[in-house]
């Protein structure tokens, strides 16, 4: 089956190099026919990488230890489930998922538009075959999933995943992640084929705009997943530590969701068509870098593979190349892009959407500055200097606020240029409700901590914008509705149902918009942190803000391929009973190394979460308690901001056919 | 507007966001260098006495004593990788003021401390603020250096 799966990925590299012939040939000779071998050849492919990914999954399923890959990610005490998320727990895997994934979008392009897109479909089909060959050379020369151990070396068990990895959320949050970062090639073919074609209109963006939607969506939930791991499994009380892997994962996200904002400028007034196409090739590129600083080991990190400087070398040239020859074909179209608008005031959408794109690139920058500075300092003075969380917790936080702001502003003034009589209709209630809900937690944080420095600033800002934020939406929708109901024989529900359906765009997007505050409040509790270290005997109790917790016993955990011990611990709050929690403290033999999987009692105002530093000789438990208020908002943010994407991307009878109408 | 304009608000917003940041947080400590090994630490061991420094290390085996009642870890620390036979060489010794060490962080565990070091010579402490701990068995490392020189 393995070798089937080796033969598969070796038969797909002439296809997919066939395939880019055809497509250029098609594209430079217009031949539709060509295209279709071309499209053809992208199915081939797609096929072929899916053997490749079924008979590696297969492999590690019936444990085969022949394979060098599956020995060294897997082991026979590990469930099923795990044993299949191993198979993208190392450098190679991880690669063929890419791949694959990379195909299955590929092909659901093909299959979704190309009838729409003939004129752009070969250059289109070009891009998809040419990240795909780069993937293809890698599996088949650089790193094999597929390459067999010598007979000798063969054991009858392998050395296992690493524990941490071995956790549900490890089964889908990678998945997650790589369908959010592979499906930027679609917009970025896309973007492409528009600027080799010089059919530079509406369709190459609206097409892009939704296909954009879609990997932008599960790059946002992976991101959240990556920290809900990090917050259930390492054990350090937090969710988010400025590591190169969670920038790299982030990076992203941001011009895409900055291109989200501006492509509406440029479906309105017709304006920034240069920057939208180079934040589209920016999303891309730094996907790629982002996969490149992460696999390669060239920044450390706990999620870092081994260094290997064959695939530095060949994945940097890789990105460096992508990111040439878009800019290359940006500027040789730029004669074609002016807009014939400008920006009339600053007191209008189209400014406050830059201003939104302009602090999106800025904290992209300072992330990637901040994630490449060890590289430069080497570079420049041989010797690696990093910078830890107190950088991007200094550098961020102000920036993000001004978005927030700009969440509250953009939407409600006007596009061209707002009127005064306008803005303090929009204004007044949200302002007000700002105002009050940031005194409020104002007055009442000073009364819990006694003093507030700048980081609880950021806090309280972060309330008081969020509190008029929400009330823009809330008021966005209660006038929109509001006037459909006085207007005609619509009950508020039906006219709900009717501006969700007709106006998805705009109130999708409020949803989406409340998603994200939700988060940020959530994020902002963690100036109300709190933290205690204490070492108890059986039967005494530590306090921690309004919680008591009673240490009872400890106990081995049932024998397994780990083994260890947990304590039994009595959670109180202000003396009522509430939970029983039981951090674990495990050992995984075959890998000799420990891990704590914390315990936590989760409420909608607080989380009271547990670690077991240590069982210590005496019978005593050394515990860390951590108090992180509003944690949980952080979770159903993602929810709601799910929602709203889906009701910015659900296909409306009315709409679906729109990309034939252009 | 013109194009310069609207690049000139948006540039001056966030320059004046970031020098903001600058002015409130001068003389704050962002940045760190990366750690020293131990026989390059003690051999100026003199100069870096009250200094902040980071020091990499190997727990010397057996040596780890957890102080329950003053919550705090006591160890020392080598320059090499223990294996069994090899001479431990000159150890420094390490208190840690926390009970809270990490997970990997055991006999022969390659650490990274973060602290000062209050006096040098054959009686040195080293006050550690932090401990880190590295997987001793990264097993990837090796391997696929190994596939990709074939």
């Amino acid at each position: 089956m393995s070798d089937l799966g080796a033969l598969a990925l070796r038969f797909a590299l002439p296809v997919a190099l066939l395939g880019i012939v055809a497509g250029a040939f098609a594209g430079v000779k217009r031949r539709d026919d060509w295209t279709q071998v071309a499209e053809r050849a992208i199915w081939i492919v797609g096929l072929f990488v899916a053997i490749a990914m079924v008979s590696l999954a297969v492999a590690f399923a019936n444990c085969d230890f022949e394979l060098r890959y599956v020995a060294n990610n897997s082991s026979r005490d590990m469930a099923l489930p795990y044993r299949l998320a191993a198979v993208w727990g190392g450098q190679a895997g991880s690669l063929l998922l890419w791949l694959f994934i990379m195909m299955i979008y590929a092909c659901a392009c093909v299959a979704f538009q190309g009838r729409h897109n003939r004129t752009l479909m070969p250059w289109v089909t070009v891009v998809l075959l040419a990240n795909a060959t780069f993937f293809l050379v890698l599996l088949t020369f650089v790193t094999e999933p597929f390459e067999k151990l010598p007979p000798s070396h063969v054991l009858s068990d392998g050395t296992g995943l690493n524990p941490l990895l071995q956790h549900p959320v490890m089964l889908i949050h990678p998945i997650m992640l790589y369908l959010g970062l592979v499906g930027f090639v679609i917009p970025f073919a896309f973007a492409f084929a528009a600027l080799v074609t010089g059919e530079l209109g509406s369709q190459w963006f609206r097409v892009t705009r939704r296909w954009t939607l879609i990997p932008w969506l599960f790059l946002s939930v992976g991101i959240v997943l990556g920290g809900r791991w990090a917050y259930e499994v390492l054990g350090w009380g937090g969710y988010w530590a400025w590591d190169p892997v969670e920038n790299a994962s982030f990076m992203p996200w941001l011009p895409a969701t900055a291109y989200l904002h501006s492509v509406m400028i440029q479906e309105k007034r017709g304006m920034l068509r240069t920057w939208n196409l180079l934040l589209i090739g920016l999303t891309y590129t730094v996907c790629l870098f982002g996969t490149f600083l992460t696999r390669s080991g060239i920044v450390q990190s706990v999620h870092a593979f081994a260094q290997t400087p064959v695939f530095q070398t060949v994945f940097l040239s890789y990105v460096l190349l992508t990111l040439f020859i878009f800019v290359a074909a940006l500027v040789m179209r730029r004669g074609k892009l002016k807009s014939p608008n400008r920006i009339e005031s600053m007191l209008s959408r189209e400014a406050s959407f830059l201003l939104n794109n302009w602090v999106f690139i800025a904290i992209l920058l300072a992330i990637m500055c901040g994630t490449l500075f060890p590289v430069f300092t080497e570079a420049l003075t041989d010797q690696r200097i990093a910078v830890g969380p107190s950088f991007f917790n200094l550098i961020i936080p102000p920036l993000a606020l001004f978005l927030l702001f700009l969440t509250g502003i953009g939407p409600l003034i006007a596009w061209r240029r707002a009127s005064r009589t306008m803005l303090r209709r929009q204004f007044t209630a949200p302002v007000a409700m700002g105002l009050v809900v940031g005194i409020g937690s104002w007055l009442w944080v000073r009364e819990r901590l006694g003093s507030i420095d700048i980081g609880e600033v950021y806090g309280l800002l972060t309330w008081g914008l969020s509190a008029f934020v929400i009330t823009t939406i809330f008021q966005e929708y209660w006038r929109a509705i509001r006037a459909r109901v006085r207007k005609g024989d619509e009950n508020p529900f039906q006219a709900l149902g009717t501006l969700l359906r007709k106006h998805q765009q705009r109130y999708g997007g409020y949803v989406v918009h409340l998603g994200v505050v939700c988060a940020m409040i959530g994020f902002a509790g963690s100036i109300l942190n709190q933290e205690r270290l204490e070492n108890v005997k059986p039967g005494s109790e530590i306090e921690l803000a309004e919680y008591r917790l009673r240490y009872l016993t400890a106990d081995a955990l049932p024998a397994q391929h780990f083994g260890g011990a947990k304590v039994r611990l009595a959670l109180y709050r202000n003396d009522a009973p509430v939970a029983v929690m039981t951090p674990e403290k495990r050992m995984y033999w075959l890998q000799d190394q420990p891990a704590s999987i914390p315990s936590i009692y989760s409420t909608l105002t607080e989380d009271f979460y547990v670690i077991l530093t240590a069982l210590e000789r005496d019978g005593s438990a050394t515990l860390k308690l951590y108090y992180n208020p509003l944690v949980n908002w952080i979770w159903i943010g993602i929810v709601v901001f799910v929602v709203g994407t889906a009701i910015v991307m659900w296909p409306h009878p009315s709409t679906v056919s729109h990309p034939d109408a252009t | 507007m013109s194009k310069g304009t609207q690049i000139a608000v948006g540039a001056s917003v966030i320059a004046l966001l970031l020098g903001w940041i600058l002015v409130t947080n001068s003389g704050g400590t962002v940045s760190f260098a990366y750690f020293q090994d131990l026989s390059s630490f003690q051999a100026s061991a003199v100069d870096q006495i009250g200094r902040a420094t980071r020091v990499h290390g190997y727990v010397v085996k057996g040596s780890i004593e957890r102080d329950l009642q003053a919550m705090q870890v006591e160890f020392r620390v080598q320059n090499d990788p223990p294996h069994a036979g090899a001479p431990v060489g000159q150890t420094l010794k390490v208190s840690y003021g926390s009970l809270d060490t990490p997970d990997l962080f055991k006999d022969g565990a390659e650490v990274v401390l973060e602290g000062v070091l209050l006096s040098a010579g054959p009686d040195g402490v080293y006050h550690a603020d932090k401990v880190m701990a590295k997987c001793p068995s990264k097993f990837e490392a090796a391997d696929t250096t190994k596939a990709a020189s074939l």
